[in-house]
């Protein structure tokens, strides 16, 4: 009823409307023609698909610069030390960046691509790489600069989607602890009782499915079935060493576990919030199971509202440079995009800060563009690093679903 | 019984609601908000549920609820809210008997709003509290070691079955209280009189009078509880890592999660199947609710 007397009170306004209706449809008919035309005084930002095409890095950053907002998506401030680069992006350029429910999920930043209106779909996401594939149709084609150096497994071809970074299993525990972890055996030592924790549900949450998978190659399994994995955690259920608490920030301060399995790149992050709280936690890569996750992916939406922001962003988070942090730069008024670009540390090194791994790195270990991990958060030199496919998680999760809700039901 | 005389009223209100008069006029926020927040989501809800990831129709989802993990967290779901729901029933009317018969007004109010705060505890905070206090490390835990009872010596743990029981108690006693009460009040003195100059013992009165006139309002309450139990998510959620499968959790693992992507229409099925089971529940409340009333409003 409310909505049929909304349309009563605006028909007046409609009918009125008509010719200016006309207008605009003619306008919205020429609109194509001009833009097949060629011209360099005129880019597409929705469209260009790299950043040649986008005019280069001055006309970028102009454009960027007159759109002036970012909308970013789900980008935890101390994730893989996004609040540095998000920072940082906004210092350089003057661009200010709207960051919607920084905790929410993959599914829900797809959710939000797909059902939000035009000035809120957010201009990048950072999703699961399963989101990525998925959707692929969602997203605009762009080949950042260093396009090359990304791993031909971990990008869409036609650059609709691209690998960023991934994390590492790492055992994070407090120290008040007797006896210091250093590998997945050492958690069935009765010195554990009722003090190991996993992030969640494995079906639902990658960091705790990437736990199974490395205490499955600590257990003898391979990627390919992850049935040690479970029996693993199983023994550590029976022995009374597995807690099936949420391993989080509030259960740690509560006391409810010490340790537990965690990305690396939550790290630095995860030790600054509990020494607030008067924990001292540690973060170790476990000696006998690296697993290394498959990459987050990066994505720009096509119906992108500041598509040169947009790509200038995803330009910035993969560039290798080395320059300033947010901390030492000075005012950027009047130089040129490239200028600046060039002046600021590249979100691949500000990823190696956050003790993530930017996809990039072994390209750029090679170049020697890349910057030293924070200290702790070295893969020991030995270890040998695995990745699950994407077909092997699927393969994972089918078994899961079935056997985890087992291993503490009582 | 002035209460039932103005409930009868609105219902009254309410049939006539439409035609549209100045007088059902106010309640049009209230329609426009239940179709946005109620209505409409449910439609929306049974239509996606039956479409594939293309946007084409199909029945595909609703075929994993009947087997397997799904099926089984819908068993753990019922059992769980059974289970809470019958630990509150029971409990909460022992305690109901023995506020209506030994707690003054004063006490009575002061024990009401107790209820009613804690009947609506919930979510992330009230897990965190029974973490804070039963925990490994939780305060109770070690009051108790401290006396020589470690509740973590054998096989319990506050993160499983028998943990969240126990956490839903917490809220599921507070409301049957909340709800119960008037039930008990309504006992008229004048009954149990009548009942003993008739030459009634208090066995007979129990039997004959107390018990069917309560029975109804006690399968309403137990059927309320049951939905609440049913569909609590968050504490839950806050306190296990998918090993007390529950289909509210389940539900948001493939609606929000990080590690499946494309199955929300599953998830849509799941949420439908829950409001065929709430909508059972509900039922059963209102038919007691029905029977609770007459015998009231008599």
């Amino acid at each position: 009823m409310g909505i049929h007397f909304d349309y009563t009170l605006q028909g007046g306004y409609m009918r009125k409307s008509i010719i200016s209706g006309v207008v605009a449809a003619i306008a919205v008919a020429v609109l194509p023609v001009t833009m097949a035309t060629p011209s360099n005084a005129y880019t597409n930002f929705s469209k260009c698909s790299d950043l040649k095409a986008c005019g280069g890095m001055d006309a970028l950053v102009k454009a960027a610069q007159k759109e002036g907002k970012l909308n970013v998506i789900t980008l935890p401030r101390d994730w893989a030390n996004y609040g540095e680069a998000m920072d940082l992006f906004s210092k350089a350029f003057g661009i200010k960046i709207t960051d919607d429910n920084p905790d929410g999920s993959s599914a829900y930043e797809i959710q939000t691509v797909k059902s939000a209106p035009d000035s809120k779909v957010p201009d990048a996401v950072d999703v699961g790489i399963t989101y990525g594939v998925d959707n692929a149709n969602l997203f605009a084609k762009y080949k950042v600069a260093t396009w090359a150096d990304i791993p031909a497994q971990y990008k869409d071809a036609s650059g609709r989607w691209y690998g960023d970074y991934n994390g590492q299993i790492a055992l994070a525990y407090d120290t008040s602890i007797a006896k210091a972890p250093k590998s997945f055996a050492d958690l069935k030592d009765p010195a554990f009782k009722n003090m190991v924790a996993i992030g969640g549900d494995p079906t639902g949450a990658q960091e705790a499915l990437m736990s199974v998978f490395a205490a499955n190659l600590a257990s003898g399994g391979t990627t390919k079935n992850v049935q040690a994995g479970i029996d693993y955690f199983k023994g550590l259920k029976a022995s009374g060493n597995f807690v099936p608490v949420l391993a989080n920030g509030q259960n740690l301060a509560a006391g409810a576990y010490k340790v537990s399995f965690s990305w690396d790149f939550n790290g630095p992050g995860a030790i600054a919030s509990a020494a607030k709280i008067g924990k001292t936690i540690k973060y170790v890569i476990p000696t006998d199971a690296v697993i290394k996750g498959t990459p987050y992916i990066m994505a720009i939406p096509f119906n992108a509202p500041h598509p040169a922001a947009a790509r200038l962003w995803t330009e910035f988070l993969f560039s290798q440079n080395k320059g300033m942090l947010t901390k030492d730069l000075g005012s950027t008024a009047g130089q040129t995009g490239s200028k600046i670009f060039a002046s600021i540390m590249g979100g691949q090194n500000i990823w190696i800060s956050g003790a993530a791994h930017p996809i990039t790195e072994p390209a750029m270990r090679a170049k020697g563009l890349a910057i030293n991990p924070p200290a702790g958060f070295e893969t020991p030199a030995s270890a040998k690093l695995v990745t699950p496919t994407p077909d092997e998680q699927t393969a994972a999760k089918a078994l899961l679903k079935d056997q985890w809700p087992a291993i503490a039901s009582n | 019984m002035k209460e039932i005389a103005v409930a009868n009223q609105s219902e009254g209100t309410i049939r006539r609601s439409f035609s549209i008069s100045p007088r059902t006029s106010p309640l049009f926020p209230f329609f426009i908000f239940v179709g946005f927040f109620l209505i409409w989501p449910i439609i929306s809800l049974i239509i996606r549920s039956f479409k594939g990831n293309e946007d084409e129709w199909t029945f595909a989802n609703y075929s994993p609820l009947l087997h397997g993990s799904y099926f089984h967290a819908f068993v753990v779901s019922i059992k769980l809210a059974s289970i809470t729901a019958l630990i509150g029933a029971i409990l909460g009317s022992f305690f109901v008997y023995a506020i209506v018969n030994n707690a003054g007004p004063r006490v009575t109010s002061v024990l009401d709003s107790v209820c009613a705060v804690f009947a609506n505890s919930g979510g992330v905070p009230l897990a965190f509290m029974f973490i804070a206090a039963f925990g490994t490390e939780g305060l109770f835990t070690k009051f108790l070691k401290s006396i020589g009872w470690d509740i973590y010596a054998g096989k319990f743990t506050l993160f499983s079955f028998t943990g969240v029981v126990l956490v839903y108690s917490f809220f599921q006693i507070p409301l049957m209280i909340l709800v119960f009460k008037p039930a008990l009040q309504g006992l008229r003195k004048e009954w149990s009189e009548a009942s003993i100059n008739l030459g009634a013992n208090s066995t007979t009165y129990w039997r004959h009078v107390v018990i069917p006139i309560l029975t109804p309002s006690f399968l309403s309450a137990f059927f309320l509880l049951f939905a609440g139990g049913f569909s609590a998510y968050a504490t839950a959620r806050a306190m296990t890592v998918g090993t007390v499968p529950l289909v509210p959790i389940i539900i948001g693992t493939l609606v929000d999660g990080n590690v499946i992507s494309n199955q929300t229409n599953l998830g849509d099925a799941l949420a439908v199947g829950m409001i065929v089971v709430a909508g059972v529940a509900m039922s059963g409340y209102l038919i007691a609710q029905r029977r609770a009333n007459r015998w009231r409003a008599a």
